[in-house]
């Protein structure tokens, strides 16, 4: 019966110790900001290389 | 070379049916099946052949070479790439060219990390990681790139670890999204090295989930998938401005991977076969991170058959 307490026990802290990592953790936080916008190729001068052969 | 405007599509799968209709217009496109014999059939010096066929390429390319024909290969198996650059010699001598990998990646990822660079005074380091998968073979390319071995450019050396480790997040467009990406037996670091002599990494990793890593060294548990979803790829040039300031940029494409490989064949096949006017491709091996080609150019021909180039808008923080 000890030993089943003590599981117990040993198991809700472990929870509990998870539980706040997980909540008031800062580590997985992805990017806030930021994002992906069409690439702009129009603006840039044109190419013209000799022609081969 | 005086470009006759013959194209003719080798292969039947997804690559070559999109590439096939993505090419459609004036020009005679054929779609051929993919024994040597039946490629070479009828052809001419100038003409144009797209292979688009599981590895190998160089035995087909070396043969078309020998009769002036220019050769764009979608290949992207590692051993089949090395032979494929050996071949520069032929296509030279004969005023035809060949362009080595001319897909997702490497190819769009060429041309990418060649606009990227082209914006810096220097630019040392070049990160390659793509997502997904075309049709059936391309999925069985995938799944040998998982058990080979990677060689990622390094400190003026080549580092080569298993494939399958090197687990990196890579943020890629939406609808992809985030995804873990590993060290793969992928040929975009060889090329990008050829094409970046002076950069000091190189690395290109590709998306896998747990099970893939797990299987990889098994035969294909079930038959891979007609064609997958949407894919994505995504290229990091880091390097300097004029004035010496680090610089991080970062564009990627989130399409269907066949649509976006078929874009890129599209923008060098219709060049090589003189469709593009104003603008050409050298003779010999040409790789799409060649400074010597019209990359912007290449670039509006590619968005032009739909395929969305984006950039990164934020600031990258570790």
């Amino acid at each position: 019966m000890r030993l089943l307490r003590r599981i117990f026990v040993a198991v809700f802290l472990a929870g509990f110790s998870a539980a706040i990592m997980r909540l008031r953790g800062t580590g997985g936080t992805p990017p806030q900001h930021g994002g992906w916008k069409p690439l702009e190729l129009a603006d840039d001068p044109p190419a013209s290389p000799e022609p081969s052969g | 070379m005086s470009p006759t405007g013959r194209i003719v599509v080798v292969g039947d799968g997804v690559v070559g049916r999109r590439s096939v209709r993505a090419l459609g217009g004036p020009t005679v496109v054929e779609r051929r099946a993919g024994r040597t014999r039946w490629i070479t059939d009828g052809l001419a010096p100038g003409d144009v052949v797209v292979l688009a066929t599981p590895a190998p390429h160089a035995p087909a390319a070396a043969e078309l070479g020998a009769r002036g024909v220019s050769v764009v290969s979608v290949g992207d198996d590692l051993a089949d790439t090395v032979e494929l650059l050996e071949l520069d010699d032929r296509f030279r001598a004969e005023g035809a060219s060949l362009v080595v990998g001319a897909a997702m990646s490497p190819g769009l990822s060429g041309l990418l990390a060649r606009h990227l660079a082209s914006q810096l005074a220097v630019a040392d380091e070049v990160h390659v990681a793509v997502h997904a998968t075309a049709g059936a073979a391309c999925a069985r390319q995938h799944h040998r790139a998982l058990r080979g071995r990677s060689l990622n450019w390094r400190d003026e050396g080549w580092v080569e670890r298993p494939a399958g480790s090197g687990r990196e997040l890579a943020w890629f467009p939406e609808p992809v999204g985030a995804r873990d990406c590993y060290r793969a037996e992928l040929s975009d670091p060889v090329l990008l090295h050829r094409a970046f002599p002076e950069a000091g990494r190189i690395t290109a990793r590709m998306s896998a989930t747990r099970r893939d890593r797990l299987t990889a060294r098994l035969p294909m548990l079930r038959a891979p998938h007609p064609e997958g979803g949407i894919g994505a790829l995504r290229v990091e040039v880091r390097g300097a401005d004029a004035v010496g300031r680090r610089e991080t940029l970062v564009v990627g494409v989130a399409e269907f991977v066949g649509a976006i490989t078929a874009g890129v064949v599209t923008a060098f096949a219709a060049t090589l076969a003189g469709r593009a006017p104003g603008i050409a491709i050298p003779d010999g091996v040409v790789l799409a991170a060649d400074a010597a080609l019209p990359t912007r150019s290449l670039l509006g021909a590619v968005a032009a058959t739909g395929v969305r180039l984006q950039e990164f808008t934020g600031v990258p923080h570790a």
